[in-house]
């Protein structure tokens, strides 16, 4: 009886136990669960909502590469890529340990102005999903809203965006697609730009000297009105605030400033040296570049005009027809003489000059500096660029510019193949002279040197830059949109959170 | 025998029977002080990894805005955020969804102009305006009007952003803190502790 009395009593005690044990692990297990599908949003989904964007955007790094060899190496751009409809694009590429891959589209999709392609980049970016194949607790946090899945938008079975607006997002061939694991996808639309060569007044990859003790170097707008001298020093003129951006800007740590700069001076490691206060603007010394060669643009679809092919003494171009920025009338000469005199009429039609474009390539050197040199003569409504493979030689004065812009007449130094050709591009201004012009240059392999006090507008991209003249160097900042491209710059960037 | 021994085995005298309840109602109090205690402590535990998603929530959804933005704008008191975003989707009232509503939900395509900041790309006239704000225990966002809750808590979650400009461009930091409700002090350390940082940048030139 005793026995039985105490099995009874032990019975309760255990029973007693056994049920707070119970609701204690109910609590603690509804907890562990609760942390648990959490930290599987935490540890899973958020690492791969997060490496997806990556991978989207090392598909736009890949696009993009292949769009700069579009100017830097032609020859190999997109090479791999499929072409059609006039997209191109690129089957998917695996990376990474966790398996991310990326795929591309690009299209060419405007032209501008100066006739440079510009190009969208779309690209899609995948990483799998693991852990647990569930939402998590925030998907719904109130009537109208959805949490977690409003913004991180999982595929568990099906791929959301192709079922929804179809694979290229444009509402076209929408079909349930099935993924082969659960896995969240990132879009992003990238638009590259070419960057012109024009953005500085004087951009030089070596080193700078210049420009003599009473010269300077400004800015203006043309688009808002002609150069006037005394806006730079007048801030209550609504144009002041486009006269101090001649910004000079050197890839080494080797610039002797003379005179003055009314803008910014950039130098790659260098202490600026002489009158440092008479730059007006920021003086940088950590502003490293890269100035690739300039190689000549793909002449494949140019058809040149046949006549003529040299300037010998005096020689005239009048084109058969105006052209555009991206079909200009095309001329090969083989020889610029050392005083060759050049003239680019416009054409004419009823009576009437029209906007006419021209782009010359000259297989040789353009004039001398010895001599006279080289004229140029480029009247009103002729846009005119002049690729040349060997040295420039001219007096500031023999190229004439009429319309005083000088995005009318640009001059691109080919880059030697050989490295040990020094390019050169030499202006003088001819004695005690002041005339100028109005051009501009891109020679990045080229040293560039200008003597006496010629008053130009316009801006130079070179190797070398020396100038022992008092120069007025005035930069029209309507020039950082001129130009052929010379490398290509993302500049929009958007992301389809469809 | 049975009934005689049972009654004498059966009987508790009254000390007995005071010292068993009291010990049994020190035990049941102590059982249940333990379990309500246990629950309070297994709540706030749930509770703070539930405020910790919502943390990252909130940095997920500005830091997504913030990338793809035009300009980002911080007030005063570091309380709200307002980003200029490019309209890229056609939505309903826009004029291409009115001209033809089966473009409702597509992309644009983008358009190009020349401006004195330059070269500018661009998806529509306009630019879509989003707002981060603080609501009570809410944090909200707003999207041409449309409001949207993207956190909400009684852990007082905080979030603070500032932006700075740079030459061309800018980033946001923003820092996200809640006080745990297992924090009875309430101290600022309790807060601090909780901080959430993150850093983006804008992928695009800074208009404005």
């Amino acid at each position: 009886m005793r026995i039985s009395g105490r099995s009874f009593e032990h019975g309760n005690v255990l029973l007693c136990v056994l049920c707070t044990i119970l609701v204690v692990s109910l609590i603690g297990g509804n907890v562990l669960l609760n942390c648990m599908t959490r930290y599987n949003v935490a540890s899973s989904q958020v690492r791969s909502w997060k490496e997806s964007l990556d991978a989207a955007e090392t598909g736009g790094d890949i696009a993009y590469a292949e769009i700069r060899k579009t100017i830097l190496d032609p020859t190999h751009a997109f090479s791999g890529w499929t072409h059609s409809g006039g997209v191109y694009s690129n089957s998917a590429v695996t990376y990474g340990n966790d398996s991310l891959t990326t795929s591309g589209k690009v299209d060419l999709f405007y032209y501008d102005s100066n006739g440079n392609p510009w190009y969208r980049i779309r690209t899609k970016g995948t990483a799998p999903v693991l852990g647990l194949k569930r939402v998590g607790m925030d998907d719904r946090m109130g009537p109208n809203n959805r949490g977690d899945s409003l913004l991180r938008k999982i595929d568990f079975n099906y791929d959301h965006f192709v079922a929804t607006y179809g694979p290229n997002g444009d509402g076209l061939n929408k079909a349930l697609v099935p993924v082969s694991r659960p896995q969240v996808t990132r879009r992003v639309e990238l638009v590259a730009a070419p960057i012109t060569p024009f953005e500085a007044a004087i951009k030089a990859g070596g080193t700078f000297y210049g420009l003599g003790s009473a010269a300077y170097v400004d800015s203006f707008r043309s688009t808002t009105g002609p150069y006037n001298a005394s806006v730079k020093t007048n801030p209550s003129d609504p144009r002041y605030v486009d006269s101090r951006v001649g910004t000079v800007q050197i890839n080494t740590s080797v610039g002797t400033i003379m005179g003055n700069i009314y803008g910014n001076f950039y130098t790659n490691g260098g202490t600026v040296t002489k009158n440092t206060t008479s730059i007006t603007g920021i003086i940088d010394n950590n502003v490293p570049f890269t100035l690739a060669p300039f190689l000549m643009p793909d002449t494949s679809d140019w058809s040149y005009i046949p006549n003529p092919t040299a300037v010998t003494g005096n020689t005239t171009i009048t084109p058969p027809a105006a052209g555009s920025a991206t079909n200009p009338n095309y001329y090969l000469l083989t020889s610029f003489v050392t005083n060759g005199n050049l003239t680019v009429n416009p054409y004419v039609s009823n009576g009437t000059a029209q906007e006419t474009y021209v782009a010359i390539h000259v297989t040789g050197d353009v004039g001398s500096n010895t001599g006279q040199g080289a004229t140029i003569t480029v009247p009103a409504h002729v846009h005119l660029q002049v690729y040349f493979d060997g040295n420039f030689g001219a007096k500031a004065e023999n190229i004439i510019n009429t319309s005083g812009y000088a995005g009318n007449l640009q001059f691109y130094g080919i880059s030697p193949t050989d490295p040990t050709v020094q390019q050169t591009v030499n202006l003088n201004s001819g004695g005690s002279s002041s005339a100028g012009f109005s051009a501009v240059f891109y020679a990045p392999s080229a040293n560039f040197t200008i003597n006496g006090s010629p008053d130009i507008t316009g801006a130079i991209v070179c190797k070398n830059f020396y100038s022992n003249g008092n120069v007025h160097w005035h930069y029209d900042r309507a020039l950082d949109g001129q130009g052929d491209a010379v490398d290509y710059r993302v500049i929009s960037y958007v992301e389809d959170i469809r | 025998m049975k009934i005689k021994s049972s009654q004498t085995v059966a009987g508790f005298t009254l000390s007995e029977m005071l010292v068993s309840v009291s010990l049994s109602s020190i035990v049941l109090a102590a059982a249940i002080t333990s379990g309500v205690t246990l629950q309070k402590s297994f709540a706030a535990v749930d509770n703070y990894f539930s405020t910790q998603m919502q943390q990252i929530r909130i940095i997920d959804y500005l830091n997504r805005d913030v990338k793809r933005g035009l300009v980002v704008t911080t007030s005063v008191d570091l309380q709200s955020v307002t980003m200029s975003v490019p309209k890229y989707i056609i939505q309903a009232g826009d004029p291409e969804a009115i001209a033809d509503p089966e473009t409702i939900g597509m992309a644009r395509t983008p358009t190009v102009a020349y401006t004195t900041s330059g070269w500018q790309v661009n998806y529509s006239p306009s630019t879509t305006t989003v707002v981060y704000s603080i609501s009570g225990n809410s944090i909200l966002r707003t999207e041409n009007g449309v409001i949207t809750t993207i956190a909400s808590s009684t852990d007082q979650l905080v979030p603070k952003s500032t932006d700075v400009e740079l030459a061309n461009t800018e980033y946001a930091n923003t820092s996200v803190t809640f006080m745990p409700i297992f924090s009875s002090s309430g101290s600022v350390a309790s807060r601090s502790g909780t901080s959430l940082y993150a850093t983006a940048y804008l992928r695009n030139k800074r208009r404005g």
